[in-house]
């Protein structure tokens, strides 16, 4: 069996080094630290988030109107709370976007 | 062979064990290097795991019986593709199918999110806590690499396991079971890190309804393979193990629904925390379950090897759930309200609290006779009339909820406009009702709301199909733009095919039992059953007899073949034998055990189960609804990418 | 608006979800007493049975008149406690000597008499993709 434990033995050695990579490729860093996002980065994202809930129920609650789901009171009831909302999203993001400084990593990953 | 395996699984253990530890420390102290260094470990994990996979799987089918494990689950004259699925056939096979499936999603899950840095580091450590105890459990209490000299042959396989469900059922609910880890590690993660935002909800969405779908379709495999192979007529008898999927199951579909109202109203974080946890807990206890024999009785429990350290990880997880939870609470808590008892949120709200209270009986139903025994001293089990009466209970106003979610609009709908909407669904409910009653369907109350119920979800998500086709200009780009939506009624449809299927087939099923000889008849529903006669059979393992019966009724002619199996080693089995009637989308399912040999009487069960193959018919359907709302939409991939560019974005598959 | 009607909704599915539960177990009785061989003397009234199958109990007789006979003895003690059973109606897949089995029935005399059809043998295994087959 003893190509077994050779083989077992590499696999180790393997393992070790993927795992002993980080420090293998970068001895002396710069910065060790961990990215965090910023108290601000995180309003932003919060506001995002906001921002396209917003703006997605402006869609549904126009998709529900165009199927006949929802009468042209409700409709039009609804219409004026939401897009007030969704302006409010946006003006504050932008404010936010003008106001503090983030460090953008990598814009626009690519999302597989 | 078996130490390659056995030194496979401690490396994988001692890669997991520094994922927990030095992914732990890392992310507290915001090391980066290190937190990438536990983040390979987890990934190298997979492969380690994978070797000693392959190990078994060949001892398997060599039929290598120096490795204890196949002999204890497989003989030489079994069939190699059973005897590969022993591999999941015993404990320990069991928890390395566990460990492979969750080192594999977490990797995957991992990589594919990697860069999310601040999240990923704690939730790197959470799946290694997961996959510790698996790995620890297989290198130290059970291990599936025991040797010893090599016996003659092996002690075989159950027969009622050997055949091709044995192949699809435990792998598809282990896919569900495991998979439910990915969204509770990415949300403790979440907790761990404090963020409150929906990147981890983004990130796992996907794997949640994959997870989903696969325990679903485990389940229903393991129905039909109850059905056409234990021989009592049924899909599925509230056993504690048929239960121990059914719970994680009604979680996960309770969280499928109100994630979706965090994510569109920023609403309930604190109890779709509580959901996942809940999910990925009781898939725990459902392995835990299935593995320890505590259902029997205490005393058995405590001769389980694993029982106890399973309980232990158990406890510890539910602990370590709530104690997140409890510590983030002042960041979950939103100003967001309920705006409507009549709205869609609060259907969905509705919608879960009942999932979650038919969850709750059944794990009632299921911990009972333990906790009698502890506290009473004897032992007291429910049984089936429990569960037909919560399944009622709460069932069916589930599945009239599913018809009038989407009928509903977002925030607040005004009654005029429901009623409106409601008007073609309520009539064609009212229809059916009437005519069924007519039809005689009043035998059974709960069949017959079922069947009106069902009609109103039909109808309504009918109508979602034809408005949505007119605004979108063609039913295909309709589904493409919207594809969750549509996707979800697809899913929606098989639910409610089912429903209709088991309604039909135990609500108004016909079933009798005679005892014939050559010649006699028996009456069944309108089929007329005659014992022609056995004939006896003979396989490589097992004799047995097959009773020729002909049937006729409904302008149909068929024969029969019901009879038994008696096998060498594992003993009889029943053989039953099934006609499927395209007229009524039905089964004539029957039984027969020989009575006396000398006066040549068997005893034949005829059972008439109208509609249950609209159940396995909606289990296709139900795949293909969850397919399209999966299915990765470029358009919304973008805007999540863009919208998490600021601190990486979240890659959910 | 003062507090979420959603936490009253809760609150109130909470409170009705128990009060059904209560009532129901209320009517409906404790569940079945589920006795092992050893506890089983002096219980009279239908109780359910649990045990492994001993003896040389014949299938075929569990359609004559006779009855199937076999003893019954605890699972897992060493218990000596074993209780005559016979037994009519069919017999489950699986079944045979050493396997742990459930039946429902009452003691007469000193013998288990088994509620025809009743029997259920469970999963010979601790791990249990097949259910345990009832009649």
């Amino acid at each position: 069996m003893e190509w077994a434990l050779a083989l077992a033995a590499m696999l180790a050695v393997v393992a070790v080094v993927f795992v002993a990579r980080p420090f293998l490729r970068d001895p002396a860093p710069a910065s060790d630290l961990l990215d965090e996002l910023a108290p601000e980065a995180r309003e932003r994202l919060a506001l995002a988030e906001e921002r396209d809930r917003a703006l997605a129920a402006l869609k549904e609650l126009e998709f529900d109107h165009r199927t006949g789901k929802i009468s042209d009171d409700d409709y039009r009831a609804q219409l004026g709370p939401l897009r007030r909302r969704a302006a409010e999203a946006l003006r504050a993001l932008e404010r936010g976007e003008h106001a503090g400084h983030e460090r953008v990593t990598d814009p626009g990953q690519h999302v597989p | 062979m078996a130490p390659l395996g056995r030194a496979a699984l401690l490396l994988a253990f001692g890669l997991i064990a520094y994922a927990l530890v030095a992914g732990s420390y890392a992310a507290w102290k915001r090391r980066r290097r290190l937190a990438l260094s536990a983040q390979n470990a987890l990934l190298a994990a997979f492969p380690a795991t994978l070797v000693a996979a392959i190990v078994l799987f060949v001892a398997l089918g060599r039929r290598d019986m120096t490795f204890v494990y196949v002999w204890q689950h497989t003989s030489h004259k079994l069939p190699l593709g059973y005897a590969l699925s022993a591999f999941w056939g015993g404990q320990e096979g069991s928890l390395l199918l566990w460990l492979l499936v969750l080192t594999g999603y977490a990797g995957l899950a991992v990589w594919l999110n990697r860069r999310s840095r601040e999240l990923i580091a704690w939730t790197v450590p959470v799946f290694g806590l997961v996959a510790a105890f698996f790995a620890f459990m297989l290198c130290f209490v059970s291990s599936p690499f025991n040797v010893q000299p090599a016996p003659a042959d092996g002690r075989g396989m159950v027969p009622s396991l050997q055949n091709p469900y044995m192949l699809a059922h435990p792998p598809m609910l282990y896919l569900g079971y495991v998979g439910l880890t990915v969204p509770f590690a990415f949300a403790m993660g979440a907790l761990l890190s404090g963020r409150t935002d929906e990147r981890w909800i983004v990130a796992t969405r996907r794997w949640t309804l994959a997870a989903w779908t696969f325990l679903g379709v485990g389940q229903l495999i393991g129905a039909h393979w109850a059905y056409v192979e234990i021989g009592w007529g049924g899909y599925y008898a509230w056993d504690p193990v048929e239960n121990a999927a059914l719970m994680p199951w009604l979680a996960a579909t309770a969280f499928l629904h109100s994630v979706m109202i965090q994510e569109k109203r920023g609403m309930l974080k604190v109890w779709n925390m509580v959901l996942v946890a809940l999910a990925f807990n009781l898939s725990l206890f459902g392995t835990f379950l299935t593995r320890s024999g505590v259902i029997d009785s205490i005393h058995s429990f405590a001769k389980s090897s694993i029982g106890g350290w399973f309980l232990a990880f158990l406890g510890l997880m539910v602990f370590l759930s709530v104690a997140l939870i409890r510590w983030r609470l002042p960041l979950l808590r939103t100003k967001t309200k309920l705006e409507s008892l009549v709205s869609r949120e609060a259907t969905f709200l509705y919608n879960n609290l009942l999932l979650v209270a038919l969850c709750l009986t059944i794990l009632w139903g299921v911990l009972y006779p333990i906790l009698s025994e502890a506290v009473r001293g004897e032992t007291r089990s429910v049984s089936k009339p429990y569960y037909d009466f919560f399944l009622h209970t709460f069932g069916l106003p589930l599945l009239i909820l599913m018809g009038i979610g989407p009928l509903v609009a977002w925030r607040r709908a005004s009654l005029r406009s429901l009623g409106k909407t409601f008007i073609i669904p309520f009539a064609a409910a009212v229809v059916t009702g009437v005519v069924l009653l007519a039809l005689g369907f009043g035998s059974s109350w709960p069949g017959l709301l079922t069947y009106t119920f069902s009609a109103f979800v039909l109808a309504s998500i009918v109508l979602e199909f034809v408005r949505g086709r007119v605004a979108a200009g063609g039913i295909f780009r309709l589904i493409a733009r919207n594809r969750r939506r549509y996707g979800g009624y697809i899913v929606h449809a098989a639910i409610v095919l089912l429903a209709i299927g088991i309604a039909g087939s135990s609500a108004y099923q016909t079933q009798r039992q005679a005892v014939l000889r050559t010649g006699q008849s028996v009456e069944a529903a309108g089929y007329t059953l005659t014992y022609l006669g056995s004939t006896g059979v003979r396989g490589p393992n097992y004799t047995g007899f097959r009773a020729l019966v002909a049937v006729s009724g409904h302008g149909e002619r068929f024969t029969l073949h019901p009879g038994m199996n008696a096998y060498n080693i594992e003993g009889p089995a029943n053989e039953a034998s099934i006609y499927h009637d395209p007229r009524s989308l039905g089964d004539v399912f029957t039984t027969a055990q020989v009575v006396s040999a000398k006066r040549g009487t068997i005893a034949l069960k005829v059972l008439v189960k109208p509609l249950i193959n609209l159940i396995w018919a909606a289990g296709f359907l139900f795949v293909a609804g969850a397919l399209i709302a999966m299915w990765p939409d470029a358009v919304e991939q973008r805007r999540l990418a863009a919208r998490y560019a600021a601190g990486a974005a979240p890659a959910g598959i | 608006m003062g507090s979420s009607p959603a936490r009253l909704v809760i609150a109130l599915s909470v409170a009705a979800a128990l009060a059904i539960f209560v009532v129901y177990t209320a009517l409906a009785g404790n569940g079945v007493r589920q006795l092992t061989p050893s506890a089983l003397a002096g219980h009279t009234g239908d109780v359910s049975l649990v045990g492994a199958v001993v003896g040389k109990p014949r299938i075929d007789d569990a359609y004559t008149k006779a009855g199937m006979r076999f003893q019954l003895k605890d699972i897992g003690t060493a218990s000596a406690a074993r209780i005559p059973v016979v037994y009519h109606g069919s017999v489950p897949d699986l079944f045979k000597v050493g396997r742990h089995i459930v039946v429902e029935g009452r003691l007469r005399n000193g013998v288990f008499v088994a509620k025809p059809g009743s029997l259920v043998t469970k999963c010979p295994s601790k791990y249990a993709p097949a259910k345990s087959a009832k009649t």
